[in-house]
């Protein structure tokens, strides 16, 4: 029973990671950048779902709301902060580390900004269906509604976007854009636009990590909340794990992560919270520095 | 000289403003290690405060297990360190960009926790780091805050000096090199792995130091004092003094040390709610930050020298 | 090469000098420092932002709330009190950095109620207040080191030592759960290894206990923690833990139906933080909760009454909980330790003050403080209550019944403890 229920917890954990892991593999296949106000949108993505349902009352509105503010905020930081960044700090040594640098100056900005407007205190949104386990054979399982709904979404986002980027003519704008830019302009792509929404897309899923990673708690959150410093951490990790240039890998990365996270803490030690995901990282990357279906040219940016 | 002009100064000064002398020192020693990583060989880490936790617990177990003498334990915190960098390096040479931002980062997390597994390490209380009260010969009024800013000032000083020394020499060419093109510069001759393990070994090293110096103006050595923020506070200063080169260190560490100073006089000026002043500093550095990377990636050093040389070019043409 | 050092050291002692021209020079020394003709300043360090500041961040505007109160009521000797708060993160370097700045820069005459076991710690080993005479007062922590008169001479206690609450709960299973398998969740550090001492020394074992590292505390490993109590069929389970992780106990235990006897721990157990953060009220119905201080629904108290009206004026629409009354209650601890003081106050007579009259203070405790020449220790127990249907904790059989130990091998006893009243309107006398 503890083995089924830590598999449980795990993926659940997992499925959450991997929404991140693919606004993280969005943001780096369409622009070539790792963004690390990936979580603060998020974060602030889930104020504007709060802001939704508390005056709508309708989580079911409050998602998709919560969504496309994420994928406004993330198409405005692109066009703004990414491009003069382009422009002015591209080329020299500073050009691998401007713009890592730049989206942590954009997360604290985004944090202090949330805190500012809407306080430090914990807000609350409620999830949408019960989170009440399912019961089988008279046990309870840690189950419920909820988190199937969770473990749904992010299997039906990743074959929507998979789809996008495989099937239609706009995934091939945006794989080529990221790819070679130059080429992709001479052949009458709008770069720019396609850069975008790429950018777009990752605020949208990230905005849905957010929202589900409060709900599945006990749906607090706040500025500080650790939720989101976890989000930040493992999502990245789980993109690193799965290499970073695939959708399904991200997915996969979370879900590992997540499982084996799961089986530490139950099984060996609690405490070892935080140095799981270093091991985790770590023990991957040696065994496969690509990540788990990277690609090996594709790596070095 | 310069000792007796610092001695000078430590006088003139009040307590307060020595603490934060021996912090700015502190980040100093720290930015310049990540800016030889970073800047010089093009390394992204965001996990040295990880690694300046290392060098603290080094030194403060020297210190209360084998009763190594002071002086000696910041040996020590450089020696382990810098062991501990080179394992990292090994592990990171075949890493690149993001991977190695990736695995720097879990490391930053991930190790001060480990605190909490070991019971020599104290757990998240911590262990004590005392170095000790100054020598009766300096005088009464030579308080606590004033020894810890000359031991840091002392070791910042030492510190830069082998560093620049060592960023002209060979093995800075050699990095430099491999950071714009590791093709061109392994054609060359330059053994990549090799190259960028010593990076980290020294960079390592140096931010041992700094960590052990850091706990000394706490006095106890606890995973609290090494997070995740600390590793972008120090990334934070090496952009805003200039990543890629040693010069403007001393502006960077002081920003970053004065900053809720200044956050606090803004809010002041304003008059504004609790909740903005709390949220200042913050808000204030993010925003710093992005304005240094957008108008002065390079530092501002950097950018009065390419100024003065686009200008030197105009006269001559 | 020799260009570029002599350019570093030029712009390293540029810096040191134009430093040291704009810091300040010493000003003149007052009377006492911190004390003026109108006004005494204390110095507050407490967590404002942060995961850690659930619930915490309110206990400034409580104590500022009570000290407000008495400065329109002629302050102490005339003089008004002013709290100077401090935001640490719960991050000990932050806290030692805005400590020295409160006692170098601010110049407050004592701290209050500064809080956190690790920032207190390194704050002591750093800004040394011992050394340099600064009263601490009323430390906001739990941890029985700090009783330690040798290390900490300046310091002084409030809160009862974690060692004695796990004591006093400790009988409490001993008399009403004798042959039940017990559960403990507890931090990995300072704050657990207390609890586990005090356990021990009531000769409580556990079936199962299971440790969280500090800061770890979500929901996704409460679901962890759950499944290895359950896996020990755990009849009774004591959540020794700071709010963040109690709540996210009970709100994950409510999700998958597990309703163990629950026993909070006073740390993480106030019903009015729990609750906001959405755990339904349901879930505490019949926990056991203990508590030095009364009930904070209690308005027949008459100490729950008064600082309930004035923070409601002092904070309109702010819940008034367990770190409001605590807060307002070492607030007015500090009133009469300054009135005791005298018309002249230093610091050393602030501390005499309350060594020879600290354990005769008002206040709202139900159980005494031990405060002597010998003694830094502050309260000493504890009663034993219910949470209610709407997830309020009261006494079980509807009177206080407290109970005092020590932290170390002393028995616990049932109080017989009297508490004083009040003195008239709140304030000094």
């Amino acid at each position: 029973m503890q083995l089924l229920n830590t598999i449980l917890i795990g993926i659940t954990a997992g499925s959450i990671y991997s929404l991140m892991a693919i606004a993280f593999v969005l943001v780096w296949r369409s622009t070539r950048v790792i963004n690390f106000a990936q979580a603060g949108m998020a974060l602030l993505s889930t104020y504007f779902g709060y802001e939704a349902v508390t005056r709508i009352g309708s989580f079911w509105l409050a998602l998709p709301i919560a969504m496309l503010g994420g994928a406004i905020i993330a198409a405005l930081v692109e066009v703004t902060l990414m491009r003069s960044l382009v422009k002015h700090a591209s080329t020299g040594p500073i050009a691998a580390v401007a713009p890592i640098i730049a989206t942590l100056g954009l997360l604290g900005l985004l944090r202090a900004v949330i805190a500012m407007v809407w306080g430090g205190q914990n807000l609350v949104i409620f999830p949408p269906v019960s989170n009440a386990g399912f019961t089988v054979n008279g046990e309870v399982l840690v189950f419920s509604p909820l988190k199937l709904l969770i473990l749904s979404t992010t299997l039906v986002l990743m074959a929507l976007l998979s789809l996008l980027f495989q099937r239609t003519n706009l995934g091939l704008s945006l794989r080529a854009s990221a790819y070679a830019p130059e080429i992709s302009h001479l052949s009458g792509i709008r770069v720019d636009l396609i850069r975008t929404l790429g950018w777009a897309l990752a605020g949208a899923a990230g905005a849905v990590a957010g929202i589900f990673q409060t709900v599945n708690g006990n749906g607090n959150f706040s500025p500080d909340s650790i939720e989101f410093a976890l989000l930040l951490v493992s999502g990245f990790i789980a993109a690193v794990i799965g290499g970073l240039d695939s959708l399904l890998g991200a997915v996969i990365g979370g879900m590992f992560l997540g499982v084996v996270i799961a089986f530490v803490l139950i099984y060996i030690n609690s405490g070892l919270f935080f140095i799981a995901p270093f091991i985790i990282l770590l023990a991957t990357l040696f065994i496969r520095p690509q990540g788990i279906i990277g690609v090996r040219a594709g790596r070095r940016a | 000289m310069l000792g007796f002009l610092l001695f000078l100064l430590g006088n003139r000064v009040d307590e307060l403003r020595v603490y934060q002398g021996a912090s700015i020192a502190v980040f100093v020693i720290a930015i310049s290690s990540l800016i030889l990583l970073t800047g010089y060989s093009g390394q992204v880490s965001l996990g040295h405060g990880a690694l300046m936790a290392i060098g603290a617990y080094s030194a403060a177990i020297a210190r209360n297990e084998f009763k190594i003498p002071v002086v000696l334990t910041f040996f020590i915190a450089v020696l382990f360190t810098a062991i501990a960098g080179a394992l990292l390096g090994a592990a990171a040479a075949r890493l690149s960009g993001p991977y190695l931002a990736g695995t720097t980062l879990a490391l930053a997390i991930g190790l001060p926790s480990l605190a909490n597994q070991f019971e020599p390490l104290g757990g998240e209380q911590g262990i004590p780091f005392d170095v000790g009260l100054p020598p009766a010969r300096l005088g009464e009024s030579f308080t606590q805050y004033k020894w810890f800013f000359w031991i840091a000032a002392l070791a910042a000083l030492i510190c830069m000096w082998l560093l620049s020394n060592i960023l002209s020499s060979r093995y800075g060419r050699n990095w430099r090199a491999g950071r714009s093109n590791e093709v061109a510069a392994q054609i060359c001759g330059i053994n990549m792995s090799r190259s960028k393990i010593l990076a980290f070994t020294l960079s390592a090293g140096i931010a041992g130091l700094a960590g052990a110096l850091l706990s000394m103006t706490i006095g106890t050595v606890s995973p609290s004092a090494f997070t995740l923020a600390l590793s972008f506070s120090i990334l934070t200063g090496a952009v805003l003094s200039g990543i890629t080169t040693l010069v403007g260190t001393m502006i960077g560490a002081v920003i970053l040390v004065i900053l809720p100073e200044i956050a606090d006089v803004v809010a002041h000026q304003i008059g504004s709610s609790e909740r903005v002043t709390s949220n200042l500093p913050g808000f204030l550095l993010g925003a710093l930050l992005i304005v240094t990377v957008l108008f002065v990636p390079n530092g501002p050093v950097e950018q009065h020298h390419a100024r003065a040389a686009k200008r030197a070019a105009k006269k001559k043409s | 090469m020799k260009e570029i050092n002599r350019q570093i050291l030029v712009s390293v002692s540029a810096v040191l000098a134009v430093f040291g021209l704009v810091a300040q020079a010493l000003p003149a020394q007052a009377a006492e420092v911190g004390v003026s003709s109108s006004e005494i300043k204390l110095g507050m360090t407490v967590p404002m932002t942060g995961a850690a500041s659930l619930g915490y961040n309110k206990i400034p505007g409580a104590a500022k709330a009570y000290f407000d109160y008495l400065n329109e009521n002629g302050g102490v000797y005339g003089r008004k009190i002013r709290l100077i708060v401090e935001d640490d993160k719960y991050v000990p370097t932050e806290a030692v950095a805005k400590t020295n700045k409160l006692i170098l820069k601010d110049k407050v005459m004592a701290l209050f109620a500064p809080l956190g076991t690790a920032n207190n710690r390194a704050v002591a080993s750093a800004v040394n207040p011992a050394k340099r005479g600064v009263p601490v007062l009323f430390l906001n922590t739990g941890f029985s080191g700090f009783a330690d008169l040798k290390k900490y001479p300046t310091h002084y206690m409030v809160l009862p030592s974690y060692v004695m609450e796990a004591k006093v709960m400790g009988e409490y299973i001993k008399a009403n759960f004798a042959d039940k398998k017990i559960g403990l969740l507890y931090q990995d550090d300072d704050f657990g290894v207390d609890a586990l001492a005090g356990f021990k020394t009531a000769g409580i074992n556990f079936a199962v206990k299971v440790p969280y590292a500090s800061g770890s505390q979500g929901a996704a490993a409460a679901a962890g923690w759950i499944t290895k109590f359950k896996a020990a069929e755990a009849d009774v389970v004591i959540l020794f833990a700071v709010s963040s992780a109690t709540s996210a106990m009970l709100g994950v235990a409510a999700q998958l139906k597990y309703a163990p006897q629950w026993m909070l721990g006073s740390v993480g157990g106030d019903a009015v933080t729990i609750k906001a953060t959405g755990v339904p009220a349901g879930v505490l119905y019949n926990a056991i909760g203990f508590s030095p201080v009364p009930a904070t629904t209690d308005m027949k108290d008459e100490y729950v009454k008064l600082f309930s009206d004035i923070y409601a004026k002092a904070v309109p629409g702010s819940a008034f909980d367990l770190n409001v009354l605590l807060g307002m209650n070492s607030a007015f601890m500090t009133a009469q330790a300054l009135k005791a003081a005298g018309p002249n106050p230093t610091r050393k007579s602030l501390m005499a003050a309350i060594d020879s009259k600290g354990a005769t203070f008002a206040n709202a405790a139900l159980v005494p403080a031990g405060y002597s020449k010998t003694s830094h220790v502050g309260l000493t127990g504890y009663w034993v209550g219910k949470f209610s249907p709407t997830g309020d904790l009261s006494p079980i059989g509807g009177t206080y019944v407290t109970y005092t130990t020590d932290s170390g091998a002393g028995a616990v006893v049932k109080s017989t403890y009297v508490r004083p009243a009040m003195p008239a309107k709140g304030l000094p006398n």
